[in-house]
């Protein structure tokens, strides 16, 4: 021990005039006080001491209120000695009765916060010492603490039973909080994180919660955003077509809510990290509403349940069945919505989610949610008030803006939020709970690199779902989803939570990192800043990112399916497998490309993929003229292949199939054709197939370079567009020969859509049984990532085959495997290490062998020429 | 090749000999005669008085001929333009002819045509002029470079620097016409009858402004459209630029095969319109005079205004109420969300 304190020398609070630069609980940040105030240690224990032991706990121990926690279990048992901070850990003497010392060590690791992860490490009984009291010592004076801004942190099960206590300062009160919950990242202004500078700043603390924030042995000690009825923010309820002025406040505002929500009105809440649009999630008139008045034809809502019963999820069994994953996720500290499959007797409303049978549930995460929700008694489509891929709204005045043609009344509250945090999505993929998205309760997400950056860097990600990542040393923070970059306001909100992120970590990159996409409005205002800036290619930013998270894996085969990126060779990527690690990915297979007609307006016309492919394979199709009259025009100007860039893109394909079966000419959000395709295969089993005679047609590999397409075009990125000796020689999964079966009208479209997931999980198998042959190709896991892999059915099918076959396989557990990953693999991939990349230079020159003579190498495994 | 020379331009046109001086007469100066255009001197002498306004553009287009045009009226417009834009009164033309080795003789006698009556039209003479032949390959058909010279004619000092907080913005008729007709003439998609070019000259257009002081600023918005013209000005100005989705003219049938390629119309290049920023208490007034000059004018609207939100740039409100930005073009546009 560097400091020793004796007896005399417990001196470790400040005085109450001088509070601490850091909150010793629910925040963490640099915990550097170290003066005095020997009135606020415990008193002295009666009986004299019998024992003593040192502790050493690990796990999520720092800046989640351990310490004060460790200090008011030590009081009750009436234990002396001391804990302290060191590096990543916490030391702990205690010393006293034998039975008080065996409770502690049950105790610290039981009665936990409910945001620690305590692991007991190494116990050391100590002669003992005769400590007069129990201290908080300073943290290791000769370590410089790590800031951490702490996510938004889900109302804890003390502040929970206080909400509902008739007797209690703050019964019923929306914003009760403490050292243990409360928001976070979405009112800090500035650092050191103390009240003033945080949003409530503007409410000083009444004599009470002085008080208590002043009391080492309250749990409310320091909690910065300590607030009660008397001295903090209210709520306030409005109809949108009243008077500004004809305000409800705080009790009459939350019984007024609840009523509008009853009589099937629309309330825009204000929450922790923007504002929610609520209405009754079984009022299908309510519901339907919505939709009209958000312009928001398809995409599903999430729905927000009341917590009832012995594990909180009573409420939701109802309607949602819960498996073990999911109903561990939904109970998270992070509270994240989780995709979950309604009952079929559910009595939700169907325009929830149209056309699928899996919808986006949470539990209420703050006071003001469980007092809606348990209220309301029942469930509320909770969706974030916001316009279609913009930055959720966080103000007041913006939301009467946006909102007021959507919501037929407002439930604000003046506790400001400094920066917007939609709440985080996950989804059970593999067996595990992985997110789609990152937000409220885990953002800012926290990551260790490998290896230490001589310099800040800053990575901007995509153009979609974008979130940001600041790295430096070996520390990774990635910001919460911040919403695709078309509008201003999703400039905006880029630009700040850019700039805070460097300001509150007091971290400035010297250098950006951003996709080599030149029109990305993340790209263009990365080149704008005056900075060395690196460009990395989108796909090989979705592989790196899922290597980060599996460290161990030096070779792999990253199959990287979306629906859109910028490739090497030009052409617009999507279905690519990438070979290698981390600074030296080379592209040894990806779908065979195609011309897509109309470029981006192939995004919500799913359509002009299927006539893409049809046209391309020689097929006569065409568009249902119902919905798209002037085709002829298309088609034109797909012979002639004008603004029809080559893709090879597996999401394009997928929307491909989608058209074909279902007859889906145009969507509304990104996403929607596979997700309804895939829910429409979920309503078959593989059984069925088999049943009907479908043949096993996996997409033939077909070797590079490939011959002229048919119509005198060229194909565009293969190798016969690229004379490069550098160029890895490519194999090409042929999609033509899925044609026959999804265009066969005959075949009822639910088989057809399981029968097209089925091809593609034995596509990717087929691959992977090739270049496992190919001695030349070695790897030690596959890797799935890319939007495209959020479908379940394609990626539990994959796994299935992949373990079955000794495989491993892994999908991403931290990181969004679509484009919200994106930025965290630009650091990753930017930073990898030097002898990686002169590694991926030894791989381009050792290229494929050719395929063997007839086509059919050992192991069956048909290497296809390609046919016009 | 020189057997050729009645249908077919040659190389022999452009050596300094007999059928230079032939091809100068009978299709130039034939067609071009005016009082200032003297094919027997190298330099032109013209009266002129008050503040000159010069400027020149090089015009290249495929095809040569589109449905409402061909590169000879553009040649004239497009520098006309740019001067009646800049508060000028346009008075004279220099035109040179960079022409292709086999280029058809009377297509380009229909283009010199078209030149001269676009030059009469506007009421410019063409007063000096070049032509030279380069060998087949080297040139798409026909370059015209065309210079214009004018005096200073509108009272408001014209410029992005007058552009003030609260402005409005007007368009004096549809965007894309130009560009989507050109573009289906060139990919011979077949005509489609209810589509032309907007090419014209908007003088007067301009000249209805002249004494107007809330007058700010003046552009055409040629290549890269509308977008492009206001981008440049939330560039140079720093300023918030709102445009309205609908309240921006659009023909349908632009709209529609816009929608059916792919392509942005609010980046399509617009060959006789014009794109004001006016004080927002004369904007009504502009729209008034613009409406009353028939074809050129009566589509005209105001589209948009310019804010100082903390947003600098230039977004598209859409019709549901979203918001765009509408971004500078880079290049052709590369597919980003599909």
């Amino acid at each position: 021990m560097a400091n020793t304190d004796s007896p005399s020398q417990t001196h470790l609070f400040p005085p109450p005039a001088s509070p601490p630069r850091g909150e010793v609980g629910g925040g963490t940040f640099r915990t550097t006080y170290g003066s005095v105030n020997p009135e606020m240690t415990s008193s002295m224990p009666s009986a004299l001491p019998t024992g003593a032991l040192t502790l050493r706990i690990h796990g999520q121990v720092q800046g989640v209120g351990f310490r004060p926690f460790v200090y008011r279990l030590a009081t009750r048992l009436k234990l002396t000695g001391w804990v302290q901070n060191l590096s990543g850990e916490v030391a702990v003497w205690i010393e006293g009765h034998e039975d008080s010392i065996a409770a502690f060590q049950t105790a610290v690791i039981h009665e936990a916060p409910p945001l620690a992860k305590p692991t007991l490490g190494a116990v050391q009984r100590v002669e003992p010492h005769p400590w007069t009291a129990f201290v908080i010592r300073s943290s290791h004076a000769a370590e410089q603490p790590d800031i951490h801004i702490p996510p938004d942190y889900f109302t804890c099960d003390d502040c929970l039973a206080e909400l509902r206590d008739p007797t209690a300062r703050r019964f019923r009160y929306p914003f009760i909080n403490c050292t243990q919950c409360g928001p976070r990242y979405t009112l800090i202004r500035a650092l050191p994180y103390d009240r003033p500078n945080t949003t409530l700043a503007a409410f000083p603390l009444c004599a009470d919660c002085r008080c208590e924030y002043e009391n080492p042995a309250d749990r409310r000690f320091h909690a910065q955003p300590l607030a009660c009825p008397v001295c903090g923010p209210q709520v306030t309820f409005r109809w949108a077509h009243e008077e500004p002025s004809a305000r409800l406040l705080s009790e009459v505002a939350l019984q007024a809510t609840v009523a509008a929500l009853r009589a099937g009105h629309i309330v825009a809440a204000k929450g922790v990290g923007g504002y929610h649009l609520l209405c009754d999630a079984r009022h299908s008139e309510a519901v339907q509403r919505l939709r009209v008045r958000k312009h928001r034809p398809d995409k599903p809502f999430a729905v927000m349940f009341p917590q009832q019963g012995e594990d909180g999820l009573a409420g939701l069994r109802e309607f949602i069945e819960l498996d073990d994953i999911t109903a561990q996720q939904l109970r998270d500290p992070m509270r994240p919505i989780v995709l979950a499959t309604k009952r079929t007797t559910s009595t939700l409303a169907p325009a929830i989610a149209p056309g699928l049978q899996e919808i986006g549930v949470f539990l209420p995460y703050s006071p003001l949610h469980h007092l809606l929700l348990s209220d309301f008694n029942g469930p509320l489509v909770a969706t974030s008030g916001n316009l279609s891929g913009e930055p959720v709204i966080t103000d007041e005045s913006l939301a009467e803006l946006r909102l007021s043609n959507v919501a037929d009344a407002f439930l604000h509250h003046n506790r400001p939020i400094e920066r917007p945090a939609d709440d985080a999505v996950y989804r059970v993929l593999v067996g595990k709970a992985r997110p789609l998205r990152i937000g409220r309760g885990n953002a800012p997400l926290e990551w260790s690199l490998p290896h230490a950056l001589a310099h800040p860097i800053l990575a901007v990600g995509g153009s979609m779902k974008v979130t940001v990542a600041l790295a430096w040393e070996k520390r990774l923070v990635m910001s919460p989803h911040i919403g695709d970059l078309d509008s201003p306001r999703g400039r905006t909100v880029f630009q700040q939570v850019t700039a805070d992120l460097q300001r509150l970590y007091g971290v400035t990159a010297n250098t950006l990192i951003c996709d080599a996409h030149p029109d990305y409005a993340s790209t263009r205002w990365a080149k704008r800043q005056g900075l060395p800036v690196k460009t990395v290619y989108h796909h090989l930013a979705h592989a790196s990112a899922l290597a980060a998270e599996y460290p161990t894996v030096t070779r792999w085969l990253m199959f990287t399916w979306d629906g859109v990126g910028w490739g090497m060779d030009g052409t617009i990527w999507g279905g690519e497998t990438l070979w290698g690690r981390p600074g030296a990915w080379v592209r040894v297979a990806s779908l065979r490309p195609f011309y897509l007609p109309g470029g981006d307006a192939a995004g919500r016309q799913p359509w002009r993929a299927a006539a893409a492919l049809c046209w391309e394979a020689g097929l006569d199709w065409h568009p249902d003229p119902a919905w798209v009259s002037d085709w002829p025009l298309a088609q034109q100007a797909w012979l002639k292949k004008l603004n029809c860039p080559s893709s090879s893109a597996v999401g394009r394909l997928c929307d491909a199939a989608a058209t074909l079966i279902t007859g889906l000419h145009h969507t509304s959000f990104e996403g929607q054709a596979p997700m309804q395709l895939e829910a429409l295969a979920h309503t078959v089993n593989d059984a069925a197939l088999a049943e009907a005679g479908l043949p096993d047609l996996p997409m033939p590999l077909v070797y590079s370079p490939l011959p002229p397409p048919p119509r005198g075009g060229r194909w565009e990125g293969g190798l016969s567009e690229s004379t490069d000796a550098k160029a890895p020689p490519l194999c090409r999964m042929d999609w033509s020969v899925l044609l026959p079966i999804l265009r066969n009208h005959r075949i009822p479209p639910a088989h057809r859509a399981r029968w097209f997931h089925q091809m593609l999980i034995h596509s990717v198998v087929h691959q992977i049984m090739y270049f496992q042959m190919n001695q030349r190709i070695e790897f030690e896991a596959v890797g799935l990532t890319g939007g495209v892999f959020q479908n379940r059915l394609l990626s539990d099918g994959i796994a299935a085959r992949l373990s079955a076959l000794g495989v491993p396989v892994y999908l991403p557990t931290r990181f969004p495997c679509n484009d919200g990953g994106l930025s965290v693999g630009q650091v990753i991939e930017a930073t990898a290490p030097m002898e990686a990349a002169a590694d991926a230079t030894a791989m381009e020159k050792s290229p494929l062998p050719p395929p063997p003579a007839g086509g059919r190498p050992e192991g069956g495994i048909d290497i296809v020429e390609y046919r016009s | 090749m020189s057997g050729n020379t009645d249908r077919w331009i040659t190389l022999a046109h452009g050596n300094g000999g007999r059928f230079m001086r032939e091809l100068i007469d009978e299709l130039f100066a034939r067609h071009l005669a005016n009082p200032y255009l003297d094919v027997q001197t190298d330099a032109a002498c013209v009266p002129f008085a008050g503040d000159l306004i010069v400027t020149t553009d090089g015009f290249t287009v495929q095809p040569l001929e589109f449905p409402g045009g061909n590169i000879g009226h553009l040649a004239v417009n497009g520098t006309v333009n740019d001067l009646a834009v800049a508060g000028a009164h346009p008075r004279y033309l220099t035109v040179s002819a960079v022409i292709e080795e086999g280029l058809e003789r009377d297509l380009l006698e229909r283009i010199i045509k078209s030149l001269a009556q676009a030059a009469h039209e506007a009421d410019v003479y063409v007063v000096a002029g070049d032509t030279k032949v380069v060998p087949r390959g080297h040139g798409g058909g026909l370059y015209l470079t065309t210079t214009g010279f004018g005096s200073r004619a509108c009272q408001a000092p014209l410029g992005m620097r007058q552009i003030q907080p609260g402005d409005h913005v007007l368009i004096s008729g549809s965007i894309g016409d130009h560009g989507t007709t050109v573009l289906l003439a060139r990919e011979a998609f077949g005509l489609r009858g209810d589509l032309r070019s907007d090419c014209a000259c908007v003088l007067p257009l301009t000249r209805a402004l002249w004494d107007l002081p809330g007058v700010r600023f003046m552009r055409d918005p040629t290549r890269g459209g509308l977008a492009t013209v206001a981008y440049e000005i939330g560039r140079a100005t720093g300023f918030h630029i709102a445009l309205q989705e609908t309240a921006i003219p659009l023909k349908p049938p632009v709209q529609a095969v816009c929608a059916m390629l792919g392509y942005d119309p609010y980046y399509l290049a617009c060959e006789g319109r014009v794109v004001a920023v006016v004080a927002a208490d004369q904007a009504d007034e502009v729209l008034r005079r613009w409406q009353a000059l028939g074809d050129l004018g009566h589509q005209a609207a105001i589209i948009g205004d310019i804010g100082s939100s903390a947003f600098e740039g230039v977004v598209l409100v859409t019709e549901l109420g979203g918001e765009r930005v509408l971004d500078e073009l880079e290049d052709d546009p590369l597919p980003r969300i599909c």
